[in-house]
């Protein structure tokens, strides 16, 4: 039996929340109904395309969002999604997204990052990250695949000094050098594609402390 | 570099300009099931020799047709508009230098595709037509971003 179209508000704040091209769509609750037990269907279009198409595993849910990210896997298509409430015999009429384009908008997660140290020198081994994939035995791709100009942003921090300072490389090796013997150093790296601002997302701080310095201790003999 | 005819425009800068008024530009755009770019059937399959004259041939595109059909009542949008015609004139400038200097080779999938996107324009009503073409501008500037990064002309 079909519901009562309009019979509910509609569900608010509709978006596409998009990390390394794995595209959720996520909404909220329609005003006044928080809590109550609303369930939710979702459909997704492609730009250009002729019709809506259902997402199966999205069909009368309770939680507010919806992994997208094999429909719209594609990332040089654009996407429009849109969703309803219902509720008994009741439901809302559709919401929906604006165009939604993951080239220009998928945010890039941050690197691998790998440092080894020596007296006064950290080396940084960068690794890009990969865009999300269906299978994980599926092949991977990397984000840098997709975007060539892809560069990281470099942010070390001296705990003795209390000093930070921060480089934009393109390549994925990076050896900080003249630093102190025997300090404690803390590095933090961030993804960037030039072009639209996009959401960054730092990597975990990883800290390694410089070797003691190998002529003063030699001194002291 | 004229080995290869490239754009050293910046383009983020005109990205940043469509960037303000997409919502707005796309919002209008009623017509989801129809596209004027067609990307996967125009720019996906083009070669780096065709580059320069796919770029001449859209940015005439959207000069001669897009910016003079679209009527546009917003002043802010206007003036956005405006700013990113103007950029594409200084294009279209550096483009002319490349094809007297016979870089702007158009193979044939150059001139399909260029004959598609005005087939495509053809087939809607010119302001419906003009609307649809402006909220795809983020496709031609990412693809002319891809396409022409790295060295300039």
């Amino acid at each position: 039996v079909p519901c009562v179209s309009g019979g509910l508000p509609k569900p608010t704040n509709i978006t596409f929340l998009s990390i390394n091209m794995k595209n959720t769509l996520q909404w909220n609750p329609p005003e006044g109904l928080q809590g109550v037990a609303v369930t939710y269907t979702v459909q997704y279009f492609i730009y250009g395309q002729k019709k809506w198409l259902n997402k199966s595993e999205c069909r009368n849910i309770n939680r507010t969002y919806c992994d997208l990210s094999a429909e719209t896997s594609d990332y040089e298509h654009q996407y429009y999604a849109k969703v309803k409430a219902t509720w008994g015999m009741n439901c809302s009429k559709w919401t929906e997204t604006r165009r939604f384009y993951p080239f220009l908008e998928t945010q890039i997660g941050p690197p691998e990052v790998a440092l080894t140290t020596d007296e006064k020198s950290i080396s940084i081994v960068l690794t890009a990250p990969e865009k999300w994939k269906k299978n994980p035995e599926d092949s991977s791709v990397s984000m840098q695949q997709i975007y060539s100009n892809l560069k990281y942003n470099v942010s070390i921090y001296n705990t003795k000094s209390n000093r930070t300072w921060s480089q934009c490389v393109a390549n994925h090796t990076l050896v900080l050098s003249w630093l102190e013997p025997d300090t404690l150093y803390c590095v933090v790296v961030e993804s960037i594609v030039p072009g639209p601002p996009r959401l960054a997302q730092p990597s975990e701080k990883q800290c390694v402390r410089t070797l003691k310095d190998q002529t003063s201790a030699l001194k002291v003999k | 570099d004229l080995r290869r005819c490239l754009i050293s425009t910046d383009v983020h800068t005109i990205e940043e300009s469509f960037r303000g008024i997409k919502k707005a530009i796309q919002a209008k755009d009623i017509f989801q099931n129809v596209t004027i770019l067609s990307p996967s059937e125009t720019l996906h399959s083009i070669k780096p020799s065709d580059v320069c004259c796919v770029t001449k041939n859209l940015l005439a595109f959207y000069m001669d047709r897009v910016f003079k059909d679209h009527l546009e009542p917003n002043p802010q949008i206007l003036r956005k508009i405006s700013s990113i015609a103007n950029s594409f004139l200084s294009m279209q400038k550096t483009l002319q230098q490349c094809q007297k200097q016979r870089l702007c080779h158009c193979g044939q999938e150059a001139t399909n595709a260029t004959r598609i996107i005005h087939d495509n324009y053809d087939q809607l009503e010119v302001r419906s037509a003009a609307i649809k073409s402006l909220g795809e501008l983020d496709i031609f500037l990412a693809w002319i971003d891809k396409h022409h990064h790295g060295t300039s002309a």
